[in-house]
């Protein structure tokens, strides 16, 4: 139950702060990072992987509502969540049975580190070809896409380190 | 049959996948239909009103600025009063007398500047402000904000002024009631900086508390009827010839950002002329 409320929790307050302030931010024309996925991250190892498709979605639409970009967070969102069993299992050994929330505790600073860096430049890569929508002026969308995951990533992990065991 | 089931089973993820990333993927694609647009927009009316309430917040760090921009629009907008005024003076002189000309009072006009000093705490207090000589102000200039009289241009460089306001026992301002024209100086009597005291008004001058005083026009520094303050507060002793009046001043010295500058165009003329005299 504490669960439960806590991850909604997160899920609105993550959603707050991305709409109003890290949407508002400009740095450098470029730089604009998406922290609203740290809830994914954050969901427990073996959290029904239907239900995170289906919250993934709804996530990425309300932001996609938001911002004015039908689509491309959703997408880019459910692909992360698809993704993150697997990038789990390649880079922790989690024991038969247990079922830990991402965190550098649990997954230990490399595994954890390698985890966000991982998704974080899927996720990116995905939703900024989204927007261009081609592959035309392909060296300015990846200057984009590398820096704005560069601040996500400190960002996320910023997040992350501020959390008690 | 059975095996088509259990193929969905096994890829039921996959498939659950597949279908959320399609629809968003067409909804990238067809984002250009009416009911997207709808849907999505931030017109969208719980958006809007969540975009508007971020917004009011926001619109505080930019108020500063949109001060400014608002104060240096109405000393234009002031100017062009004054200038109407006495265009509309000198049309109605000309129908009736045939000849033009305008009261020599009234060629006023005013300038912006912006207060960096400031002080209300101390017997002697002094404003100064950013603009100088270079922007045509000199000694004895009168300075007013929005809400009435500040004080006196005092002294000039280059660059800045020193205003004598009206909470500095140094200056006397020439005032009087609005109502009936019983004129007198106000002057500070240097213990509150919202008080001044208004001397010389006789003991059969008839007015209340809650009268305005305004300036008289009897100095080169302001025009006639610029409010100054309210009286407060008045009493009379048994022996005293003279009222003694406490008057609210309208302008809030401690929060003092932009003032005007009445820029008098016939000073010079008017200040040699009662020289000659004397």
């Amino acid at each position: 139950m504490i669960l439960f409320l806590q991850n909604i929790l997160r899920f609105i307050i993550l959603i707050l702060v991305q709409m109003f302030v890290l949407n508002n931010i400009r740095l450098l024309g470029y730089i604009n990072p998406y922290i609203y996925i740290l809830f994914i991250f954050a969901l427990p190892v073996k959290f029904s992987r239907p239900l995170s498709l289906l919250l993934a979605f709804i996530l990425g639409l309300i932001i996609d509502m938001f911002s004015n970009t039908p689509g491309m967070h959703t997408f880019a969102t459910v692909l992360i969540a698809f993704l993150r069993n697997p990038v789990i299992n390649l880079y922790t050994s989690i024991e038969e049975g247990a079922n830990p929330e991402p965190s550098f505790y649990t997954f230990g600073v490399a595994g954890f580190v390698k985890y966000i860096i991982t998704l974080v430049l899927i996720h990116h890569t995905a939703f900024f070809i989204l927007e261009i929508f081609s592959f035309i002026g392909f060296g300015y969308t990846l200057i984009r896409i590398i820096l704005n995951s560069l601040v996500s990533i400190i960002i996320i992990l910023g997040i992350s380190l501020l959390k008690k065991k | 049959m059975g095996k088509l089931f259990a193929f969905i089973v096994r890829y039921s993820i996959v498939l659950l996948f597949l279908l959320l990333e399609i629809i968003a993927f067409s909804m990238v694609v067809k984002n250009n239909g009416y009911q997207q647009s709808v849907f999505f927009s931030s017109s969208n009316s719980i958006m809007a009103s969540m975009y508007s309430i971020s917004n009011s917040v926001i619109e505080y760090f930019y108020l500063k600025s949109t001060n400014d921009g608002l104060a240096v629009e109405n000393i234009e907008l002031k100017n062009q009063i004054i200038k109407l005024q006495n265009q509309i003076d000198v049309y109605n002189h000309s129908k009736k007398y045939g000849s033009v000309k305008i009261n020599p009072d009234k060629e006023i006009n005013f300038i912006y500047a912006k207060v960096i000093n400031n002080s209300t705490n101390k017997l002697l207090n002094y404003i100064t402000i950013n603009k100088g000589k270079r922007d045509g102000l000199y000694p004895d200039m009168g300075v007013i904000n929005e809400d009435g009289v500040v004080g006196v241009v005092s002294n000039v460089s280059e660059k800045f002024s020193v205003v004598i306001p009206i909470i500095n026992p140094k200056i006397q301002i020439n005032s009087k009631f609005a109502h009936n024209n019983y004129s007198g100086p106000v002057q500070w009597d240097g213990h509150d900086y919202r008080y001044a005291k208004l001397n010389d008004i006789a003991r059969h001058v008839k007015f209340a508390d809650g009268d305005s005083v305004v300036t008289s026009g009897y100095s080169k520094s302001f025009p006639e009827g610029l409010l100054i303050g309210i009286v407060n507060k008045h009493n009379i002793k048994e022996s005293d010839a003279y009222y003694d009046i406490r008057v609210k001043l309208c302008v809030n010295y401690r929060t003092l950002t932009h003032v005007q500058v009445i820029n008098y165009s016939n000073f010079n003329e008017q200040q040699n002329l009662e020289k000659s005299v004397e």
